[in-house]
């Protein structure tokens, strides 16, 4: 479980984080929803102690995060970070070198899955292609979480159905899953939990299935209730 | 084959449970025979995959159906539709029932006399009947 506990962040003078808390279970599709600036990637940056904070806790499975929970806990950031120059096969062996996490097999598996081709130059890539060898990378660690900024900004509808189908697929299955979106089209019918966050705190936190059981609500009539108020 | 293409043929609403869509979903495909008394179904790993849905969804689908004892799993191989024909019968007559229920709840707001809509409910099915079978027969043709 990832516990995320009270934590605060100030920059250039603005509150982007005031006192968000929640945890993300392992089995669990966990999805950070929220309008654009809410602060949602600086949470995933916060998670894998990337960006410093002003107070709060984050535990991975009790543990503070260190150095060797990167083996646990994979990040897909949402842009690709490898060198441009870089072949695709490089970017892999690359990755390979850094993890030993790395799953290989795995990492064949998804290239064949989203049709790359591995002698292409990483810089040469489109958006949508450079998004999908994006999740390449980061899904083919075999990590017990995975954290996920906006997989499906900026790529087209057939490759967002493609992405989709990562999401029911073993690929993901058993493991503990937190995305952020701002347009939850795509995943309504996936996640298991959703998350809004308002003024750099969470609002809601449900099970999906049971708003929808137990107050027929979708998860877009809640969103209404919290950013239209 | 036909049977695969209306399995993946499922549009959800966002407002009710996805499990209960499934299972829904399941029944219209029985009481319409594209699903048959006795046959294998997929792992709820591949329904998952199929539907493009959590596969926790999918396995809350397969819950319910075996709590209806509309799917049977004996031991570890794969589960099956059940061959209990009483109650294969039974889905259709639920089905219908279930969306005239709806139909009545609607149209008793307007006050309109039975008959006369029954008349116009005969009418109707035939008109759509009608527009059906010209679609197929377009199809054909092209």
């Amino acid at each position: 479980m990832i516990e995320v506990v009270d934590i605060h962040k100030r920059y250039r003078g603005r509150s982007v984080l005031n006192g968000a808390s929640f945890t993300v279970e392992k089995g669990q599709i966990t999805c950070l929803i929220g309008i654009n600036g809410a602060g949602k990637s600086t949470i995933l940056k916060a998670i894998m102690g990337l960006t410093p904070l002003k107070s709060g806790t984050i535990r991975i499975d009790g543990q503070p995060m260190d150095k060797n929970l990167y083996e646990s806990i994979a990040f897909i950031p949402d842009h690709l970070t490898m060198p441009p120059g870089m072949k695709l096969s490089e970017g892999l062996r690359f990755m390979q070198d850094f993890y030993q996490s790395w799953n290989a097999n795995r990492a064949e598996e998804l290239m064949k899955f989203f049709s790359l081709d591995q002698t292409e130059r990483i810089g040469n890539l489109s958006r949508g292609t450079a998004a999908k060898f994006n999740l390449v990378l980061g899904l083919a660690q075999d990590t017990e979480y995975v954290l996920m900024d906006e997989p499906f900004s900026g790529i087209d509808m057939f490759s967002r159905g493609l992405i989709a189908e990562v999401f029911s697929s073993h690929l993901i299955e058993d493991r503990g899953v937190l995305l952020t979106t701002h347009e939850i089209g795509e995943v309504e019918h996936l996640i298991d939990r959703a998350l809004l966050m308002k003024d750099g705190a969470i609002c809601r936190d449900f099970q999906c299935e049971q708003i929808r059981s137990e107050e027929g609500k979708s998860i877009v009539d809640v969103m209404r209730e919290v950013y239209q108020a | 084959m036909k049977m695969n293409e209306s399995w993946t043929d499922v549009t959800f609403n966002g407002r009710d449970p996805v499990y209960l869509q499934v299972v829904r979903h399941f029944k219209e495909q029985l009481a319409t025979g594209r699903l048959e008394a006795g046959q294998i179904i997929p792992s709820r790993r591949e329904l998952g995959a199929m539907l493009k849905i959590n596969p926790n969804t999918a396995q809350k689908a397969y819950k319910e159906m075996e709590e209806q004892k509309l799917i049977v799993t004996e031991g570890n191989s794969p589960s099956r539709i059940t061959l209990d024909d009483n109650l294969l019968r039974s889905i259709r007559s639920e089905l219908i029932s279930d969306a005239v229920d709806a139909f009545v709840v609607s149209v008793r707001k307007i006050d309109v006399p039975v008959e006369e809509l029954l008349d116009i409910v005969k009418q109707k099915y035939l008109e759509s009947n009608e527009t059906e079978r010209q679609v197929q027969e377009g199809g054909d043709q092209a």
